[in-house]
């Protein structure tokens, strides 16, 4: 029979753990209706740049731009999300074992890596695969500037011709219980054929071509912001859930826990009990 | 009183609807322009500068940075990558990035790359102060 000193000692462990990963659920919380507001606020901005663009590339010549050119992709870089922290889940774990399998089919040694956040660059670190670039320590204080410092970090590796392909893995926000992993084009710009109609012949200035230019830098850059927040958002949802887990499992320990003292006390006393009886019995005797 | 249009400004962190305006100017690439009800559709690549807007005798400034307008007969909106409504620029982070911009670029040696980016931080800061320090 455990020790009833050992047993309330554990009691008390846990119930500060509790304490812990309720704190945490309630703060997850907190941050991740923060990310879904910034994903709302995103979205008309995005939704408009995406529907002119799209409105206005099948019917442009894609040698224009070198963000546009299809060039033979030879060399090609991964830009992969991940969290700074854990206590998630398996949030990290799933993205960055499917990155690894997409890393190595494309050839571990044709690939560079661009790690955002913490987590991806030590995995990946460790493990031997060239990190051009890693971005950590931002998440609290994520900025759309943040965005844009990456996105012209990819674009002006892009264009030094240091890849010739790029692709985002990163964990798209589904709903609370739910995170997906995707693999999103980046370079050179490819877009889907869901193209918005735009019925009217619009009036471009300063032409249709630095119209066009000035809005790529801005899709790729709103895009950038797009994945940041997606993660943030899967992120926060993971650890939500999984701290919710994590204070009901501590919930449960603490009640078997319970019981089991219980069990400890009461045969305690009964031997004592037994014990004063006997002792009487033998005195009368 | 004139015929208004519908005004948008949109930014990757927030929406200012403006609400029915009597006229906007904006910081077009060639140069600023303006726009009143009924202009022709039209798309325009918009650089750092300054949004005018002008609502009866009601005028609001705007410091933005690179966009661009889309011009329908349905209204007006603007998607710029950032935009202050005039009261809400930060003076002391504008001053700060302007005088981090002037240090990067009195530095000689460094790379082309760095130069261009300081060249726009510096360019961003200016626009801000000048927005905010107009009557």
């Amino acid at each position: 029979m455990a020790n009833l000193k050992d047993i309330r000692k554990r009691i008390g462990t846990i119930e500060s753990i509790k304490q812990v990963t309720r704190a945490m659920k309630l703060v997850a919380a907190a941050k991740l209706r923060r990310a879904q507001l910034n994903m709302e606020q995103a979205r008309p901005y995005a939704g408009r740049i995406h529907g002119v663009l799209n409105h206005l590339l099948p019917d442009i010549d894609r040698t224009m731009h070198d963000l546009l050119t299809m060039r033979p992709a030879q060399k090609k870089a991964f830009i992969i999300l991940t969290s700074d922290r854990g206590l998630c889940g398996s949030f990290n774990t799933n993205i960055l074992r499917q990155a690894e399998h997409i890393v190595k089919a494309a050839g571990k040694e044709n690939s560079k890596l661009i790690c955002i956040g913490r987590k991806g660059y030590e995995y990946f670190s460790k493990r031997g695969y060239e990190v051009v670039e890693h971005y950590a320590d931002f998440w609290n204080e994520l900025d759309f500037s943040h965005a844009t410092t990456m996105a012209r970090a990819v674009t002006s590796r892009y264009l030094a011709g240091e890849f010739d392909d790029v692709k985002v893995i990163f964990n798209e926000f589904k709903n609370v219980a739910q995170q997906e992993i995707i693999e999103y084009h980046y370079l050179p710009l490819v877009l889907e054929d869901d193209a918005e109609e735009i019925s009217t012949d619009y009036l471009f200035e300063p032409s249709k071509d630095e119209v066009i230019k000035s809005l790529i830098p801005r899709h790729l850059n709103i895009q950038m912001w797009r994945f940041l927040l997606e993660s943030n958002a899967s992120e926060q949802a993971a650890r939500m859930t999984s701290m919710e887990a994590a204070t009901n499992n501590a919930g449960d320990l603490i009640d078997s826990l319970r019981l089991e003292y219980n069990k400890a006390r009461q045969a305690a006393i009964t031997t004592e009990i037994l014990e004063v009886v006997s002792g009487a019995e033998a005195l009368v005797e | 009183m004139a015929a208004q249009f519908h005004l948008e400004i949109i930014t990757p962190t927030k929406v200012y609807d403006e609400g029915d305006v009597d006229y906007v100017r904006a910081p077009g690439v060639d140069g600023a322009f303006g726009v009143l009800a009924g202009h022709t559709e039209s798309i325009m690549a918009l650089t750092i500068g300054e949004i005018k807007v002008v609502k009866g005798s009601v005028e609001k400034l705007y410091a933005s940075t690179k966009g661009f307008a889309e011009i329908t007969d349905k209204g007006v909106q603007l998607l710029v990558e950032s935009a202050e409504p005039k009261g809400d620029i930060d003076l002391h982070r504008a001053q700060e990035a302007y005088d981090r911009a002037k240090e990067h670029l009195s530095r000689k040696q460094e790379e082309m790359e760095d130069q261009v980016r300081a060249l726009r931080a510096l360019e961003r800061s200016m626009n801000r102060l000048k927005v905010a320090e107009k009557k």
